[in-house]
């Protein structure tokens, strides 16, 4: 306080800065300079690769400097020094923003376009008897492996949810004295490297004699893998309960069992499906866990507790390695039927999900 | 997210006592639940150190730092040193290449993005997150590597001279460089939306105090975001390196395992992977070898719980309005 008091006060009047009155309409010659900024390393950069050089090289060393430069230059144009750092962030936050983009369209759309060209009716019904990776792509298929998947993530699922749940209710409704301890290891599950979970079901049960390679095993190697992102999602979504529900239904007389029953679970009641459908999702293309409890079929096996299942990680992992076309067909057509139950399950989840928040509007 | 909400001053305790029989079954349930978790981590721990005793009492220390791997049933040997480093150099490649990626992309769906491209970035993250790791694997083999080969290789006629860019097989793809790509695309989602929640908790009229002041974006980025978020950033890079580490099926597709250690030469075709050796060497595997791969994954359990204990440590310190 007294050195504020003590700073003698400048009567110069400060400078107007620049870039006062943002309102102001940009000038001509300002447009000029974005237009500028933003064609002319573009256009460079094509010069670049018209004159022979590669796109990567023409991207990295040509395009870039170029941008920065320019962008620097508009960038001091406007709003001085200051301008010149804030341009060099924003161009290198796009720049690796957009290489995360071209990734993800490059792994999609290789997928979507090597994998529809596999892809029949015969393809997904029919199994994969007597099929070897020279087999003509008219024959067999993967109907026997979204069956083993499907069974195989409905058995995790049908314990996983049921513990997930309980977990996050314990979480959020409780004062349970573990509580930090378990939310710790529920997170730290979530990096838990899915062959270790394999290898638990193995030691566990394979090993020691107790069965050979089966269904249920896969199915329970699964659930260390589920279980922390079913929980994650059903805390959160219950966390977002507002507290005056919960108080209400305690208020009016009804037990702390009832009030969840009644009141908090129906209100979280989107939010759990997609706790449950992203679990799902997380489980369903795991192949490493597979591999050693329930290895790999040929034929179509509707028994979970006998004998081995295949599914479709499985499926893709068989015949990938192979270096003859169809296998390498076969591959992609069963990553294309991954990715689509993923997106379903995906899409499923958001739609709830926008429901919930259209719901909660009024309170954010 | 305007408006922040007010620190919540006591967490709600249920003061009601369970009276009737199903509200004491309820709570009980839950706990029992809950605490499943800690017996799940514990049973993973045991049975697998059980069956990979023999593994470490035959082998000893060396099981770590050696390299030698030598499934001659007579003398049976199982040394993983070279993978446990490669699974830490790939990693780190993985890492660097990963966090300015993930962290631009938060700050554009954060700080730069009207509402309409935020929503379109957020759900391509949590698309991203959701690609099964074998199609990754598989993507990364027949598309990705011949493009990523092409980059090792200018980088190689380029900076050949520095060490770690020296290349003397003359075969640029299954290298701990692509593994590293491949363990990026995976690991940009995890710190991206660890670091986009963080971002976007962040108090408001920090930054719009920031702004006023005549901060630009830069200044403002450097000065008020890191500083606050930093910590939370630290911890989703954490648990984004504890992933890398036991990416199994991915790396077992793209990269040369070599049971001979690749210390830094990041574009020789060899390099290792304590997860994939173990999904390469399983299938044929006798049973005393089974035990030298289930000491593998106690290993790697061991590294990435620990990992992983100390990011979401950090990152639960870093979010205060979690509790």
């Amino acid at each position: 306080m007294e050195k504020v008091a003590a700073m003698p006060i400048d009567p110069t009047p400060v400078a107007r800065p620049k870039n006062a009155e943002p309102w102001k309409q940009i000038s001509l010659s300002g447009i000029v300079t974005i237009v500028l900024a933003s064609t002319v390393p573009l256009a460079t950069g094509l010069l670049a690769m018209v004159l022979g050089l590669r796109f990567e090289l023409a991207l990295l060393f040509v395009f870039l400097p170029v941008q920065l430069l320019l962008g620097v230059l508009a960038g001091r144009r406007f709003s001085g020094k200051r301008g010149q750092a804030d341009a060099i962030l924003q161009i290198f936050v796009i720049f690796f923003a957009m290489s995360v983009v071209v990734l993800l369209v490059s792994v999609v759309w290789s997928v979507v376009e090597r994998g529809s060209a596999a892809l029949s009716w015969q393809f997904i019904t029919q199994n994969n008897v007597y099929i070897s990776g020279q087999t003509s792509l008219e024959y067999g298929g993967l109907g026997h492996a979204i069956i083993g998947t499907l069974l195989i993530v409905l058995l995790s699922t049908i314990v996983t949810v049921p513990l997930g749940i309980a977990t996050a209710v314990y979480l959020t409704e409780t004062t349970g004295k573990t509580r930090s301890t378990v939310r710790t290891l529920i997170q730290a599950l979530s990096g838990l490297p899915s062959v270790v979970a394999g290898l638990f079901i193995y030691a566990m049960f394979i090993a020691s004699g107790l069965t050979q390679y089966v269904g249920w095993a896969g199915s329970l190697a699964l659930i260390p893998l589920m279980l922390p992102t079913v929980t994650r999602v059903a805390e959160e979504s219950l966390l977002l309960v507002p507290q005056e529900l919960r108080n209400g239904a305690l208020a009016l007389g009804s037990s702390a069992w009832k009030a969840f029953w009644l009141v908090t679970m129906p209100a979280a009641k989107s939010g759990l499906i997609t706790a449950v459908l992203l679990g799902v999702a997380r489980i369903i293309g795991e192949t490493a866990p597979l591999l050693v409890t329930t290895f790999a079929a040929n034929n179509t096996n509707l028994n979970l507790f006998d004998g081995s299942i295949a599914t479709l990680p499985t499926y893709l992992y068989t015949f990938i390695a192979s270096n003859f076309d169809t296998a390498v067909q076969r591959a992609w057509g069963a990553a294309f039927v991954i990715l689509i139950l993923v997106a379903i399950l995906f899409i499923a989840a958001r739609v709830l999900s926008r429901k919930k928040t259209a719901k909660k509007a009024g309170k954010k | 997210m305007a408006e922040t909400q007010p620190a919540p001053i006591e967490r709600r305790s249920l003061r009601a006592k369970p009276f009737s029989k199903a509200d004491r079954a309820f709570f009980k349930s839950a706990t029992w639940a809950a605490n499943s978790s800690i017996v799940l981590v514990s049973l993973i721990f045991i049975f697998l150190m059980w069956r990979s005793w023999p593994a470490f009492e035959s082998q000893g220390v060396d099981y770590i730092f050696g390299s030698t791997w030598d499934n001659n049933p007579e003398n049976l040997v199982m040394q993983i040193g070279p993978m446990l480093w490669g699974s830490i150099l790939v990693s780190t490649i993985g890492v660097v290449l990963a966090v300015p990626m993930a962290i631009s992309l938060a700050y554009f769906i954060v700080f730069m993005a009207n509402d309409r491209f935020g929503k379109i970035a957020t759900v391509m993250v949590d698309l991203l997150a959701a690609l099964p790791s074998v199609v990754l694997g598989l993507w990364g083999l027949l598309i990705f590597s011949p493009v990523a080969a092409g980059w090792a290789e200018m980088i190689y006629q380029g900076l050949g001279f520095i060490p770690i860019f020296d290349n003397s097989s003359g075969n640029f793809l299954r290298s701990p460089f692509i593994a590293g790509w491949v363990v990026a695309v995976m690991i940009v989602p995890i710190i991206a939306s660890v670091t986009r929640e963080i971002f976007s908790q962040l108090d408001r009229d920090l930054i719009s105090a920031s702004l006023a002041l005549g901060a630009g974006r830069w200044s403002t980025f450097r000065r008020v975001i890191l500083p606050t978020s930093g910590g939370g950033i630290v911890g989703g890079v954490l648990l984004g390196l504890g992933r890398a580490l036991g990416e199994t099926v991915a790396i077992f597709f793209v990269l040369n395992l070599v049971f001979e250690v690749n210390w830094f030469n990041i574009l020789e075709d060899q390099g290792g992977s304590v997860a994939s050796m173990i999904l390469a060497k399983f299938g044929e595997a006798g049973q005393d070898e089974v035990a030298g791969l289930m000491a593998a994954g106690v290993v790697l359990f061991v590294v990435t719980l620990f990992v992983n204990m100390i990011a979401s440590f950090i990152v639960a310190k870093a979010q205060p309005w979690r509790k």
